[in-house]
């Protein structure tokens, strides 16, 4: 009998710029996630309002109407959230946001421009810890 | 019968003019529907090409596609700017592919034809294009392109050299940032990024030395950016081979405090006496960063400097000295033989105190490292 297939760990991707979107998105679902995007900081928190705690979430810091460590902030205040690993993405040399996000809860984060390789290799690492 | 006429022909011109301006409004609303129509389509196709290119792009990051779709002259433009977005989100060996992906779709020769191209942003286009793809036949163009006047042209041009051969770019770079003062300071820092930040510092700081006292001071004061102790040996050469200009001066002890290397104390000692006050007030602050015990005493000497702001400066370097407590600060307050230095210290006093009485946090955040 075969065992059935588990589920695919969830993301929440949180990023405005569309074509990076869309590179994450192809990234991840390659890397087999299920990708829940969110365009910006409002939209991810009206998606964290509603939906149950994902697996990880991808946040970037520069994020239009909420910065990305608003929405680090609200999301570690949600009950269920305390634990969900929250990778940053930050522009290259902004230690100052690095410095703020950890101190707010994130639990790693990554420079633009990225490696693919090691993010989803980062990302993976989280997922396996948590589960 | 004059005066019928005349009705008659004011009528007339009435008429003309009132079909003149009907035509006109009308030609009007014509051409702002063409060219609405224009923008739309070119909307419309730029849309298609973005969807149809974006998720090959997304997957050259992973291996190039085997088939590509055919690319128009419209579209390739469109192309461009999403090739160099992705290649600029990413970096590692994802790259090689995004490069594989321009030769076999041409683009390297298409950006070639573009850097003649009328429009100043296609020509921008194809500079940073072939600066990406490390393009070596268009190495001259780019090199004349440096003496360009517009300060963003040459400094893309700049970028693109650095990109292709850093090594052989320098060499080139140095003279042409220490002559342009059109070049912010932060973006020639940034344009060395690629180059890693050791290249960076001491190309900036050689070209800082050879550079007039006006841009080589802006030069210094934003070489602490880099956050490289390669810039100071060219620095304390110039500085001993003879007295450089009281801005250059003051810059070269701004970045001996950020860099705070113990080895250039001696020449921040020697210019605490400098007859310019500004000179003597980055002594100060610097030597606040570097400074041993011993210069406590030189420092508390320079609250009584008949310059307000070295006073200032000299009381917060005191402050900020890593033994310095709010006891010691009082003690040596008192200690003091003028009312003028003991206000200098006053402020610094309050800080001290207000951050030792401060009570701790009951839970200091903890960063949460993998």
């Amino acid at each position: 009998m075969e065992s059935p297939a588990s589920p695919k760990p969830r993301v929440l991707m949180v990023e405005d710029e569309e074509d990076t979107a869309s590179l994450l998105t192809f990234l991840l679902e390659r890397a087999s996630y299920q990708v829940i995007h969110a365009k910006d900081g409002r939209q991810a928190q009206e998606l964290a309002d509603t939906m149950a705690p994902p697996d990880i979430v991808l946040l970037d810091v520069m994020l239009p109407f909420l910065s990305g460590l608003q929405v680090l902030t609200y999301l570690r205040a949600r009950e269920g959230w305390g634990t969900v690993p929250i990778v940053m993405l930050t522009a290259d040399g902004s230690e100052h946001d690095i410095k703020r996000a950890l101190e707010n809860g994130a639990n790693d984060y990554m420079v633009k421009p990225f490696n693919p390789r090691e993010l989803t290799s980062r990302l993976k690492r989280f997922v396996s810890q948590a589960a | 019968m004059l005066a019928l006429d005349q009705s008659n022909l004011t009528l007339r011109i009435g008429s003309i003019a009132a079909i003149s301006i009907y035509s006109a409004v009308l030609l009007l609303l014509l051409g702002i529907l063409l060219l609405r129509f224009i923008r739309r389509n070119k909307d419309r196709r730029r849309r298609a090409v973005t969807e149809t290119w974006r998720p090959l792009l997304a997957q050259c990051v992973v291996e190039v596609p085997d088939s590509l779709p055919p690319l128009t002259t419209r579209d390739h433009l469109v192309l461009l700017y999403l090739w160099n977005h992705c290649y600029e989100s990413i970096r590692g060996e994802a790259r090689t592919n995004l490069k594989e992906l321009a030769r076999r779709t041409g683009t390297d020769q298409f950006a070639k034809q573009l850097l003649h191209a009328r429009l100043l942003r296609r020509r921008l286009l194809a500079v940073v294009t072939l600066g990406h793809l490390q393009e070596r036949s268009i190495w001259n163009e780019l090199a004349a392109m440096l003496q360009a006047d517009n300060a963003f042209v040459s400094l893309v041009a700049a970028k693109a050299l650095l990109h292709i051969d850093a090594k052989a770019a320098i060499p080139l770079l140095i003279p042409v940032i220490s002559r342009r003062s059109d070049w912010s300071p932060l973006k020639v820092v940034a344009m060395f990024e690629p180059a890693g930040a050791d290249i960076a510092a001491d190309a900036i700081a050689k070209a800082a030395c050879e550079a007039n006292p006006e841009i080589g001071a802006r030069l210094i004061r934003h070489l602490a950016a880099t956050q490289s102790q390669h810039a100071l040996p060219p620095l304390r050469a110039l500085l001993q081979k003879g007295a450089p200009s009281d801005d250059v001066l003051a810059a070269c002890l701004f970045l001996f405090g950020e860099c705070s290397d113990p080895r250039d104390v001696t020449m921040i000692r020697a210019h605490l006496s400098h007859p310019t006050w500004f000179v003597r007030l980055q002594a100060a602050s610097a030597l606040g960063k570097v400074g041993v015990e011993e210069d406590e005493v030189r420092l508390i000497a320079l609250l009584d400097d008949e310059h307000w702001w070295v006073c200032y400066r000299a009381a917060e370097a005191l402050s900020n000295l890593p033994w310095m407590t709010a006891e010691r600060l009082t003690h040596l307050c008192n200690a003091l033989t003028t009312v003028e230095a003991q206000e200098h210290l006053l402020p610094f006093m309050a800080q001290s105190n207000v951050k030792t009485h401060r009570p701790a946090p009951a839970s200091p955040p903890q960063a949460r490292t993998a």
